[in-house]
């Protein structure tokens, strides 16, 4: 008979190693789970395990479609990718937030202020939402990276972007004006997968949300 | 080459697919007839407002269009609210209880990826004028039978009545806007906010732990025991207490196996009022049914009647169907003599069986060659 694997989209990149040992904690093998290697498909047979590793971008894509039952990923993430997944416990590390901020100039400012403005973003759905939200029109400038530049080169009034201590902004003159969300690690699940296989998942998100609530995993 | 370009969400059926479209189909008339179910067939758009008399003023997902009176028309994204208006016009009193069937397509401009369309194909059946366990039980029942006639294997009903959820609220005391938002986070199963926003409500402590237990409250009847907050309530027990009677009667049609209770289907669709259900396959990351009881909707139309339905994702379970059917035998036949050939393939055609005739005069190897590998195809060289 075909093994049923329960498998779980992991983030590459700085949520890898609090991951890790979430797993471990949990009682999930790990032994050899490592983004360095060529592997990008991690199977313990006889956990009935398999890992993907994955761009956090793609994590909810994965889970969504069902190639993956779990994922672990960055709330950040969820919101943009705007993915119809089951957000099933705050694992608590990874945590940045999301900020409107502008150049020091400006810092004085109301939001309210910021009709009509150019707001450059990695992350044009959360901006966007935002400022509609608050009633405001914004033009929204995608960029891919370095949105601190932005401001500096006139080409936006202001970003928005994921803030973890602020060093950067502070860095290029910039200051958080307003924070629009916060953002940590959580794990999600393929709505099909939670009711197919909800004997082998269920125990696991329990598990999990003691393991958040007994300690700091970070 | 934009002549060639077909627009976003829409798709061709090829021959082999819609082969199996076509046997879902066939089978899925074939077992609603048994239950005596008749066919129907509704307009494929409709004035907006009977679309939304049916499923609120959401909008984003219709494809809206003007008539040349200045009507606002909607594909249709559902056939529910069709055959709901169409019912109360021309169905009284006594034709009631009242068992329909439709195949249709329907019309959503949702984002399209894998089991997503704009344009899909559904079935599903409508039991008008029925209220009660029974005829909950009934269409349930049809639901298990339909996906298990397909040839589908592993797969799983979601049951759940909401006056459960509803009652519930009812006692936190929240306002409209509050209770939409619980609402979805418990649907979404977003645990994480639904216990942030749980947290900084001023309720009773075991009402907020009933709340926040429900989205997860997943597996057989037994799962009713772990909400001990509904006994406070009378009209969630009431509920309790029906849910029960269903999944008893379920059990007389030998369909339990497939019946999963789950407290966190609400389905997202205002007008269920009762029981709600919905299917799913372990070989999908989506949907495949969904449907339940909608007692007020027909009023909405000026028809008092109680009512309950589902409806099948076809060009879902398309995905996942492995069994195909079985097809007669094919000839081939070939030669040079056409008279010859034709009265050959017309004897076989009466016959029952499937003949396709070579109109190239093509050679015994070259049509040899042709069939060499196909199943059940047979060459017949006329000389």
């Amino acid at each position: 008979m075909q093994q049923e694997y329960l498998t779980i989209a992991l983030s590459k990149g700085t949520l890898l190693k609090p991951t890790v040992e979430l797993l471990k904690e949990a009682g999930l093998p790990v032994s050899g789970l490592s983004e360095d290697s060529r592997n990008m498909v991690f199977t313990y047979e006889d956990e009935g395990i398999k890992y993907l590793m994955c761009r956090p971008t793609d994590v909810p894509t994965y889970v969504e479609q069902g190639a993956a039952d779990l994922g672990i990923v960055g709330k950040d993430v969820i919101v943009e990718q705007a993915k119809d997944v089951f957000e099933m416990v705050d694992l608590k590390y990874g945590y940045c937030r999301f900020v409107v901020a502008v150049p020091a100039s400006m810092k004085d400012k109301h939001i309210r202020e910021l009709n009509y403005r150019r707001v450059a973003s990695k992350f044009p759905l959360i901006a966007e939402k935002f400022f509609r939200e608050q009633g405001l029109q914004v033009d929204v400038i995608k960029l891919h990276g370095n949105v601190e530049l932005a401001p500096l080169m006139g080409l936006a009034d202001m970003i928005v972007d994921l803030v973890s201590t602020g060093r950067t902004l502070k860095e290029n003159n910039l200051v958080e004006l307003v924070k629009i969300m916060d953002s940590t690690t959580r794990l999600i699940c393929n709505r099909v997968s939670y009711r197919t296989k909800h004997e082998n998942i269920q125990p696991l998100i329990e598990n999990m949300q003691e393991i958040v609530k007994g300690g700091d995993s970070t | 080459m934009r002549n060639r370009q077909i627009p976003r969400g829409l798709r061709d059926l090829l021959p082999e697919e819609v082969k199996v479209m076509r046997s879902m189909e066939k089978k899925a008339a074939r077992l609603f007839s048994s239950y005596a179910y008749e066919e129907v067939m509704t307009p494929t758009f409709e004035f907006l407002e009977v679309i939304e008399a049916g499923r609120g003023s959401r909008r984003e997902d219709l494809f809206l269009f003007m008539d040349r009176e200045g009507g606002i028309l909607s594909l249709r994204p559902e056939v529910t609210g069709s055959i709901a208006r169409m019912a109360s016009t021309h169905m009284h009193d006594a034709d009631f209880p009242r068992r329909l069937f439709y195949t249709a397509n329907v019309f959503r401009h949702v984002q399209p990826q894998l089991a997503q369309y704009r344009e899909f194909r559904q079935t599903g059946v409508e039991l008008l004028g029925a209220a009660g366990v029974w005829a909950d039980a009934e269409v349930v029942n049809i639901a298990v039978k339909l996906l298990a006639s397909m040839g589908l294997e592993r797969f799983k009903i979601s049951i759940n009545q909401l006056p459960i959820f509803n009652s519930i609220l009812d006692d936190s005391g929240l306002d409209a806007e509050d209770r939409s938002l619980v609402r979805k986070l418990v649907e979404d199963k977003d645990l994480v906010e639904l216990y942030r926003l749980l947290e900084g409500l001023n309720i009773e402590d075991d009402l907020k732990d009933t709340i926040a237990a429900l989205p997860v409250l997943h597996g057989g009847l037994d799962v009713i025991h772990r909400i001990p907050y509904v006994e406070k309530n009378r009209n969630a027990s009431a509920a309790v207490e029906e849910l029960i009677k269903i999944y008893d009667a379920l059990k007389i049609y030998g369909v339990t196996s497939n019946i999963v209770v789950d407290m966190g289907v609400l389905r997202n669709l205002d007008y269920y009022t009762g029981l709600v259900f919905e299917g799913y396959s372990s070989d999908l990351g989506y949907g495949l049914l969904g449907g339940g009881r909608y007692d007020n909707l027909l009023g909405q139309f000026g028809l008092t009647c109680p009512a309950t339905g589902f409806a099948l994702h076809m060009d879902r379970l398309a995905l996942v169907l492995k069994c195909r059917d079985e097809e007669p035998d094919h000839y081939l036949v070939g030669g040079s003599n056409y008279q010859a050939m034709i009265e050959k393939s017309e004897q076989l055609r009466e016959q029952g069986y499937i003949v396709e005739m070579d109109l190239g005069k093509h050679s015994r190897d070259e049509l040899e060659k042709r069939i060499n590998g196909k199943n059940n195809w047979t060459l017949l060289y006329v000389e």
